[in-house]
This record gives C-alpha cells, sequence and structure tokens, in this order.
C-alpha cells in the first residue's frame, strides 16, 4: 500500500518552490493585461500574399505603433494590440499596411473604453473574490459534522490559493516571454479552475468523512492515507479525461481561447496535485499540530510518525 | 425490479430519440427553433456598446432612451440584418449586436447618423392615377412616369402582420443618374426583380415641392408635439405641427395641390412623412390652407404620438451617444465558421478519445459510461437549440470542457464498484453499492462547480464584453447539472441490463481481479 501522506513534506517543498517562482515572476516582471482590463484595441488583419512576422513589426514601428503587441496568428494573419483606436486612425494604418503588403482584409477588431476596463477589473475583482468566500462557506458547511469544518474549509482554500497563484505565476512568465496578456477568458479560466480544483479536494475529503465515520484506521493519519489511496485513481482518471479535451481544444481551437486553454491546463494539473498532496497533507499537519516540522531539516532528528 | 429498470429504459430511449429529432439535420426548425442559435463571435457581425448624453431629468431620460432605441432599431431594420438585438443597458448605455453584418463602419455611422426628414407626394401618371411599382417593372427601359419630376422615387409597400397591424416597409428606392435610372433596393444595392414581384402595388413617392421646386424638408419644421384632440366625443391622440415662415408657404402650395388631385382617402391626397427613407406616417390633406400649422391624426397611442412627434422634431436620435462607443468589437464571417468547424472537430476528437479511455480502462462499464456519454452529448445540445442558449466561442469551450467532467461521475462509481467487488460483494450488489455511496462525493464536488457558473454567470451579466464569460458559465452549468443525471441514470440503467444478461457473468469484462486489493 502506498504511503502518500507520509511523504507531505516533500509536496510542501515542491509547492514551496513553485509558488516561490510564482510570486517572484509575478513581482519582477508582473501581469500584462489585455485590452479590456487596461482599455485599447485590438486588430486582427489577414493579408492576401503571405507576410514576414519580421517585415510586419517593422513597418508597424515605422508607422508609429511602437507601443503595439503583435502576435502571428496563422498564415497571412496578424494580431495587433494597441492603444485606443480612433476611427481614423485605425483606417489609416489599414491604408499604410494595404499600401505595404497589399491587399488587407479586417478579420476581428475590438476596442475597449477606459471606463468599460475599469469597471471590469472591479467586477472580476469581486467575481473571483465572491467565489472564494462562496466556496470556503460551502465547503465548511458539507463538513459541518466533522469535528472542525473550518478546516477543510480553509484547506481547501488554501489549496486554490496555490492553484491560481501557480496559474498566474505561469502567465507572468508567458507574459515576459511571448507577450501574453490577462483578459476575461483568463479570469474564467481561472475561475473555472477554482471549482475544479475544489471539486478534486472535496472527493477526497468526502472520503476521509466516511473512513473517518466508519472508524476504519489506526489514527487520523492512516485514515487521511487510506482515503487518498482510494481516490487516487478516480483523481487521475478524471483529471485524465478533463486533460484530453483540453488538448483537443488547444490543439483545433487554439488562437482566440488560448489564454483559456492554457490556464485550464495548468489549472487541472496544479489542481490535481494540490488536491491530492496538499490539501489532505495540511489537513493533517492542521490535526497534529505539526507546524514545527515544515522546515524539512528539523524533521531528521524527528521519529517518523 | 427488471420491470421498473425497464420502464427507465424506455424513457431514456425516448428522451433520446427526441433529442436526435430536435437536433437532425442541424439546420432543421423545431418547436419553432432553427438550428443553435450561434453567437457573434461565431457567425461574425458587430456588436457596439454606447453611452448616451444624460442632460434631462430622469423622467424625461427613460422615454428618451426607448425612443433612442426605437429610431436606432428603424435605422437598423432597413438593412435587413436578421435578429439585431438593441437594448438598453443599465442607465445610460445602449447594447447593439448586429450578427451577420460585418462592416463596423457602417453599422457605427448608422447608428451615429442624424437622420433625413423629408416629405412626398404619391406619384402620379397621365391620367391622374397613383403609380405603383408594377408600373416602372413592366417598362422595358427604366424611365420615370412623372416627367417633370427627376428626384428620387422610393417605393413602400403596406404590409399587415397577423393582428392586422398595418407596417410601412420601403421595398425599393429609383434614382436618376446621368440619364440612367437605377432600381435599386433599400439598402442602395442592385435590386432583385423577382423578389420585387411580391410587392408590386407598392406605391411610388416623389418629393413633395413648392411651386419654387423647392422639396419640403424637416428644416422646414419649427416645432411638433404630441397632443390630446378633445374636439370629438372621444379624445384621441394626434401630433401637431408648426412649420417656419417659409415652410408655412410651400406647405399650402403642396396642400392646395394635393388637396386637388383626389377625393379624401385616395392615395393622391396623402402627404407622405419619411426619415432615412422610410414612411413614417402618410396623413390625409384636408384642407386647402393650413397657414403655418396642422394636424397628423390616426389611430396613435400615446406612445406613437410621442414617437412621431419626437422624429419630426429632430428626425435625429433624441439623446445624443458619445463617441467614440464604449466597446466596440467585429467579428468577420469566415473566421466565426472557421471557429464552429475547430470547435465541433475538438469536441468529437474529445468525446471518441474520452470513450477510447473508458472502455480502456474500465472495459464493459466503460463502454455503458461512453454511450450515456453520447446521450448527454446530444440531450445537452438539444437542449441549448431549445431553450435556446446562444453558443459563443467560449460557450462551445464550456461544453466541450464539461464532456470531459460529466464522466467523472461514472469514474467515481465504477472505482467506488471496484472497491465494493474487492471486499467479495457479488457484482450486483456491487453496482448497486458504487452508486449509492459515490452520489454523496458526486452532489458536492459538482456543487463547487455550480457555484462558481453561478458567479460567472453574474460576473458576465454584470460587464460590458462578457458575452464569452457568460456563454462558458451557462454552458459549464447545464452541462455539469445534465451530466449528474445521465451519468447515474443512463448507466446504471444500462449496467443493470447488461447485468442479467450473460454478459453481466463475465467479470473479465468488468476489469476486476477479484479479492486482491
Amino acid at each position: 500500500m502506498f504511503d502518500i501522506i507520509g511523504k507531505r513534506f516533500w509536496f510542501f517543498f515542491i509547492s514551496g518552490i513553485l509558488i516561490l517562482i510564482s510570486i517572484i515572476s509575478l513581482l519582477s516582471a508582473g501581469l500584462a493585461s489585455g485590452i479590456e482590463f487596461s482599455s485599447g484595441s485590438m486588430l486582427t488583419v489577414k493579408f492576401e500574399a503571405p507576410v514576414e512576422y519580421n517585415q510586419f513589426k517593422e513597418e508597424l514601428i515605422g508607422l508609429g505603433y511602437t507601443d503595439a503587441i503583435i502576435q502571428s496568428a496563422g498564415e497571412g494573419q496578424f494580431l495587433i494590440r494597441t492603444h485606443l483606436l480612433s476611427d481614423a486612425e485605425k483606417a489609416q494604418l489599414e491604408n499604410s499596411l494595404s499600401g505595404r503588403f497589399g491587399q488587407v482584409s479586417e478579420a476581428s477588431f475590438s476596442s475597449v473604453s477606459p471606463q468599460v476596463a475599469s469597471e471590469t477589473v472591479h467586477n472580476a475583482a469581486i467575481a473571483v473574490a465572491i467565489a472564494a468566500i462562496g466556496i470556503l462557506l460551502y465547503v465548511t458547511w458539507a463538513f459541518r459534522r466533522m469535528p472542525r469544518p473550518l478546516h477543510y474549509g480553509a484547506c481547501a482554500i488554501v489549496a486554490l490559493v496555490h492553484d491560481t497563484l501557480i496559474a498566474m505565476g505561469v502567465f507572468s512568465i508567458l507574459g515576459a516571454i511571448l507577450g501574453w496578456e490577462i483578459n476575461l477568458m483568463f479570469i474564467t479560466g481561472l475561475l473555472a479552475v477554482i471549482g475544479y480544483s475544489v471539486n478534486n479536494t472535496v472527493v477526497i475529503f468526502d472520503r476521509i468523512r466516511e473512513n473517518l465515520t466508519k472508524g476504519i484506521g489506526a489514527n487520523f493519519e492512516v485514515v487521511v492515507n487510506n482515503s487518498l489511496v482510494d481516490t487516487l485513481s478516480r483523481s487521475v482518471n478524471t483529471s485524465l479525461t478533463t486533460l484530453i479535451v483540453v488538448l483537443a481544444l488547444l490543439l483545433f481551437v487554439g488562437a482566440n481561447i488560448q489564454n483559456f486553454v492554457v490556464v485550464l491546463i495548468i489549472g487541472i494539473i496544479a489542481g490535481t496535485f494540490s488536491s491530492v498532496c496538499i490539501a489532505p497533507s495540511l489537513l493533517l499537519v492542521w490535526d497534529k499540530k505539526e507546524w514545527g516540522r515544515f522546515i524539512p531539516w528539523r524533521r531528521l532528528s524527528d521519529k517518523k510518525a | 425490479m427488471t420491470r421498473k429498470n425497464t420502464i427507465i429504459l424506455l424513457l431514456i430511449l425516448a428522451i433520446f430519440s427526441f433529442s436526435l429529432w430536435t437536433l437532425l439535420p442541424i439546420d432543421a426548425e423545431r418547436l419553432g427553433r432553427k438550428g443553435l442559435n450561434l453567437g457573434l463571435d461565431l457567425v461574425g457581425g458587430v456588436h457596439l456598446v454606447y453611452e448616451a448624453d444624460i442632460s434631462e431629468n430622469a423622467t424625461e431620460h427613460a422615454r428618451n432612451m426607448n425612443r433612442t432605441i426605437t429610431t436606432i432599431q428603424k435605422r437598423i431594420d432597413k438593412y435587413g440584418v436578421t435578429e439585431p438585438i438593441i437594448q438598453q443597458l443599465g442607465e445610460d448605455r445602449i447594447l447593439i449586436q448586429l450578427p451577420g453584418f460585418t462592416d463596423i463602419d457602417a453599422a457605427k455611422s448608422l447608428v451615429e447618423q442624424t437622420g433625413f426628414l423629408d416629405f412626398r407626394e404619391v406619384e402620379v401618371n397621365d391620367t391622374g392615377r397613383p403609380v405603383t411599382l408594377v408600373d416602372y417593372l413592366q417598362q422595358t427601359q427604366l424611365e420615370f412616369i412623372d416627367k417633370g419630376e427627376t428626384g428620387d422615387r422610393v417605393f413602400v409597400a403596406t404590409l399587415y402582420d397577423q393582428e392586422d397591424n398595418q407596417e410601412y416597409r420601403t421595398v425599393a428606392l429609383l434614382s436618376g443618374d446621368n440619364g440612367n435610372v437605377i432600381l435599386t433596393d433599400a439598402s442602395g444595392n442592385p435590386a432583385d426583380i423577382t423578389k420585387l414581384q411580391e410587392y408590386t402595388e407598392s406605391l411610388s413617392w416623389i418629393p413633395a415641392k413648392g411651386n419654387n421646386g423647392v422639396h419640403l424638408t424637416g428644416d422646414f419644421l419649427a416645432d411638433a408635439a404630441a397632443q390630446i384632440d378633445q374636439s370629438d366625443v372621444v379624445p384621441k391622440y394626434v401630433v401637431s405641427i408648426d412649420w417656419n415662415a417659409e415652410g408655412s408657404i410651400i406647405f399650402d402650395q403642396i396642400a392646395s395641390k394635393l388637396y386637388n388631385a383626389g377625393e379624401y382617402g385616395t392615395p393622391q391626397r396623402a402627404l407622405g412623412i419619411f426619415l432615412d427613407n422610410s414612411l413614417l406616417s402618410a396623413p390625409q390633406i384636408r384642407q386647402q390652407s393650413y397657414q403655418g400649422s396642422g394636424q397628423i391624426e390616426g389611430n396613435f397611442t400615446p406612445n406613437g404620438a410621442e414617437e412621431l412627434a419626437n422624429l419630426l422634431k429632430s428626425g435625429a436620435l433624441p439623446m445624443p451617444l458619445k463617441q467614440p462607443p464604449l466597446y466596440q468589437e467585429k467579428v468577420s464571417a469566415t473566421l466565426g465558421a472557421n471557429f464552429i468547424e475547430m470547435s465541433w472537430l475538438a469536441g468529437l476528437v474529445g468525446i471518441v478519445l474520452i470513450m477510447l479511455f473508458m472502455i480502456a480502462y474500465y472495459r464493459l462499464p466503460g463502454l455503458l459510461a461512453s454511450l450515456a456519454l453520447i446521450f448527454y452529448g446530444a440531450l445537452v445540445l438539444a437542449l441549448f437549440k431549445l431553450i435556446p442558449v446562444t453558443l459563443t466561442l467560449a460557450g462551445l469551450g464550456g461544453f466541450i470542457l464539461s464532456i470531459g467532467m460529466a464522466v467523472d461521475a461514472n469514474v467515481l462509481i465504477f472505482e467506488r464498484m471496484k472497491e465494493e467487488l474487492r471486499m467479495g460483494r457479488t457484482l450486483g450488489a456491487a453496482i448497486e453499492a458504487g452508486f449509492n455511496r459515490a452520489w454523496s462525493a458526486i452532489r458536492d464536488s459538482n456543487v463547487t462547480t455550480i457555484i462558481v457558473c453561478v458567479i460567472l454567470f453574474w460576473l458576465g451579466s454584470s460587464i460590458i464584453a462578457s458575452a464569452p464569460v457568460m456563454g462558458f458559465a451557462l454552458t459549464l452549468g447545464i452541462g455539469v447539472i445534465i451530466s449528474m443525471f445521465t451519468a447515474i441514470t443512463v448507466t446504471r440503467t444500462l449496467l443493470r441490463l447488461v447485468l442479467h444478461s450473460p454478459l453481466g457473468r463475465n467479470t473479465a469484462l468488468f476489469n476486476i481481479v477479484r479479492g486482491k486489493k
């Protein structure tokens, strides 16, 4: 039989490093925000003839769009994200581009005013906060008959903060390297991940609840470990089936919902890890009040429980 | 037990057939719904949000918002956009969605323009009979029938809806350009002659001009107001109009001409009021001379009279819209079509891979779960069509994600079944125990996803650039709720069915090694 819970300090160590990297990246590089959050215009242009990315970029810089972020979006197609364009500016830009590279069409265009952008940031922040509180309340309520139900809720929240931090950290790195921005779909993906991560955690906690009620297992540590082993193939299989569809989405639909899909992929992996390895371990550490043992080298002197 | 199972099985088959009937063929009309309702990002189109410039007090404001929306609606109707959405958003915002209409600059100028108000009369031929569209359609070489008038002709059909409400529709325009007379549709594109055959009775309206040849337009109007006329036994709503000095003279000249052109009630005697070539009202001329003011009568509702008065007064939007719009978005139709195709492919590949995985890992139960998954997909899509849910790209993403999550309940149950079998239960007992014990986990875990969906739906409804968020929340939420039913009921019914067949004695099909852990 596996001893998963016994390796809890290794899990904390791995998570700790990942979170540390995420925080450093978030603090140094930050998150680049898309037009929904910071206002601006986004334009996808499609050329009849193939156009080189570098040439395209040079042309835009030549036209004075030094602030523009340019992404290649398929054959002869580019996405330009820049400041809020007026109708005249847009027409002029498209004229200049067709003068340089030939026939051009506008595949998509969107423009968000500063007013709408600040509302979006405000409401997205509220949504994330309500989601966290709602889930804490729900998990606490679902485990109300257990001793210390708040522990379950709090551990589920720590797990989801863990997933959120890692997803944001990865995006901050992707933003620094590839110019990826966070947009409304990123927030949507993040909330979906939160729901998913807690979903996994709840299944494991549910089994702990059941095994505790049955009174199987010598102590809480054994109960937690048994419950983890019992639910392990479920956790892995469900993550696999979900990953399968998300990968299918990434491969086929890609482009426009790329951010969203990548958040989901990171979130599903991080969420599975946190539900299996972090949340139950925290529950146990809290129960045994062994916070002091968080420091790995002090553990060596202790006997393994 | 078995009998109950058979009934549920029949019910499931019935729902499945109903779902398929609803869905196939994909663009068929079922229960009043035609095809899946696709969002702007999939069919292409324009999405605009404007903020109105408020300067009046609150009561005035609410009325003006309604009028502004009506005016925009009228302008857009002329362009034949299918199912445009024009609605108020919050206090002072107006949302405009034009599916399939991808020229964003044209859409904006259509909304932002100030309308052109003019007055017209019906064209008559040599014998004094009103000219209709058929007279022009019969010509071999298009030429103006009333040669003295070379201005544009506007052909207006009078249509009646099911409740017998009268509605005017501009069906064609005729204009002279360097000696060539050209027939176009209402938006200026070459006319479709076969389509016009339906509207042969449409009257031909020519500019109403004073004796000096000046066209009577909205510029000559001094004021217009909705009023209650008490002179009759039953008070009625009328619209009173006042002309300026020059307008007063032109109008009286026109009135006297029309008064003598035909009997009361004939088209020859009507004065057509047009906004951007759309006929608003065609009151009859009652007097030879009005001396600066007149009254338009009709079966006006209070709102109808207000609206007409407002259109006459401004010809423009009752409240100015701030420019540029707060939010604007345009997606080309080809880009959208590409997304649909790719989403279907992603969904198909996803569902097939999940089925392969489930069958490989869980064998026979996995196969049954796969059948339940097909049932799930058909039922959810049928619901999307019937509710109807507007599917955006993110909405399709939510649906595809829900396919991956839909098997979760089955995975939970099957894992539980395996445990129960290992503990030495019979197959039948293990199946029942698997379902019963897994339920609390299925319920509790799905609730968290539903909480998130509700919050996302709120977020989507509270902000502007939000169609994707709402679409995702809705499809994922519906998906999760339906999957709780399909994964449990359908799989259980099928498993019970199999259990009583010879297949049920072959434990290898259940991928279980008894007694080992």
